[in-house]
């Protein structure tokens, strides 16, 4: 008995820890290019469903491109802002109320990454 | 003094030697970098020039046709009629036969050889260590020049002899090169110093102009990709050019990108600030947002501008562009000739002495 009440709450326990995270809401925070001297503004508008991440996200509220390819993987949050020339490609690790991890920006003939670290304000 | 200032420009020149050449050769391809990235991509970029052009929307719905109704980004219609036009989409940029509607074909976005150029000529390649040594680099440059100056002052030597060795060649080239390059050089060196150090001199520049940076265009909430009606592209275009006669569009982003239609305009006449001409419009009635304007740009900005100009070589055109890249070509001929003649000096002269 003991062992089947065991049994049962590891199998719980590690579902809970499968379960992906709630990423929907306002994510405020920066990113800075490598190299860089400064840090970029970040204002990204998440909503999840199921593994399925859409929204919006830019520098700031009234500047926003469209989430593209969102996806959440356990903690691993991926997504795509598309601002014209340059391409985001976001790769996250998210914990609780912090995604922290790296953009990779794509333009036509440059490719650089840049660190970004968002934070759940709302 | 003649000694001090000799030394100081040797010195300066030996240390920054290998780091100057990095950015006269890449400086001298980047000059040129329109003509290199078009003459790269030849089957996308050039097409039989027309007098009409189909509009942007129909451009727009049938390269998302053909690639999997894929959603316009942009436009960046070119200003001249034999380079085609460019709808930008989130899998990269399909260029467009703009006459006829063919898709010529998609650039994937990613790092390419100019790519690579660009990122020695500003960085070293990646961080922020290079972009300081290159700065400084340019400062060097500039200590170089105004020295050379001095020291080749006295003998004016202005032509290659025709008899000697090959110290004296190096010599005669070092400084020939020199004084026939010295405004240009002049010019890339102070302008590069301005752009690596543009936090700082940009406070310095708005504080002695007493101005401040132009604000940007005003935005309106992000208006979701389903909102409807919109005004199509085409009246968006003619509403800003309607605005600022003269110019012609040069880029227009879409509200879905955005939150409203931006139609970036450029004027041909003005060289230095002549792209920054943008209207922004209410994406659902057409009313315009917000007038950018490159007359209404502050001294300060315009100033750091000109500067960019004057850098790139943009300022007065392709002569301008075919002066800085020539510049570039003569910065490296000068750091070779001026090793060669620290190398052959310090080898030659226990010769001289035990000859003497």
């Amino acid at each position: 008995m003991r062992k089947a009440f065991l049994g049962v709450l590891i199998t719980v326990l590690f579902t809970l820890n499968l379960e992906a995270a709630n990423t929907t809401g306002r994510w405020s925070g920066q990113f800075r290019v490598e190299g860089g001297d400064h840090d970029i503004p970040q204002l990204i508008l998440i909503k999840q469903e199921g593994n399925k991440i859409t929204g919006s996200g830019g520098p700031n509220e009234s500047e926003q491109y469209p989430i593209e390819k969102g996806s959440i993987d356990g903690d691993h949050v991926q997504f795509e802002l598309t601002t014209g020339n340059w391409k985001f490609v976001y790769d996250l690790k998210i914990d609780d109320t912090k995604m922290m991890g790296k953009i990779t920006l794509n333009s036509l003939n440059e490719s650089r990454s840049a660190k970004v670290s968002l934070t759940k304000v709302q | 003094m003649r000694r001090v200032i000799l030394n100081l420009h040797l010195f300066t020149a030996l240390l920054t030697a290998a780091f100057i050449m990095i950015q006269g050769i890449t400086g001298s391809i980047l000059a040129f970098e329109p003509e290199l990235d078009r003459a790269f991509h030849a089957h996308l970029t050039y097409v039989r020039p027309e007098s009409q052009s189909l509009p942007l929307s129909k451009l727009g719905e049938s390269v998302s046709q053909q690639l999997g109704g894929e959603r316009v980004v942009a436009y960046a219609p070119s200003t001249s009629s034999n380079i085609s036009f460019e709808v930008l989409l989130p899998s990269g940029v399909a260029y467009v036969n703009q006459h006829t509607g063919e898709l010529l074909g998609v650039r994937a976005r990613g790092q390419t050889f100019l790519g690579y150029v660009k990122a020695l000529h500003v960085r070293l390649g990646d961080g922020a260590i290079g972009k300081n040594i290159l700065r400084w680099s340019a400062v060097a440059a500039l200590v170089s020049v105004i020295s050379g100056l001095y020291l080749w002052w006295p003998m004016r030597r202005i032509s290659i002899r025709a008899k000697g060795d090959f110290r004296r060649f190096s010599f005669d080239l070092h400084n020939v090169v020199g004084i026939y390059s010295v405004v240009p050089l002049t010019l890339l060196a102070a302008s590069g110093i301005i752009l690596g150090f543009e936090d700082q001199a940009a406070f310095l520049i708005y504080h002695l102009t007493q101005s401040n940076p132009t604000q940007v265009v005003s935005r309106l909430p992000y208006v979701a990709a389903t909102a409807k009606p919109f005004i199509d592209v085409d009246a968006a275009v003619t509403i800003a050019r309607s605005l600022m006669p003269g110019t012609v569009p040069y880029r227009v982003q879409m509200p879905q990108y955005g939150g409203l239609y931006q139609v970036a305009l450029l004027d041909p006449k003005d060289r230095i600030t002549g792209s920054r001409n943008i209207v922004a419009l209410n994406p659902v009635d057409g009313t315009v947002v917000s007038i950018s304007r490159a007359a209404d740009l502050s001294r300060g900005d315009w100033i750091l501008a000109a500067n960019e100009a004057v850098h790139t070589g943009d300022v007065l055109g392709l002569p301008s562009r075919i002066v800085a890249g020539l510049t570039s070509i003569f910065v490296v001929i000068q750091a070779l000739s001026g090793a060669f003649i620290w190398f052959f000096r310090s080898r030659t002269r226990p010769v001289v002495r035990a000859a003497s």
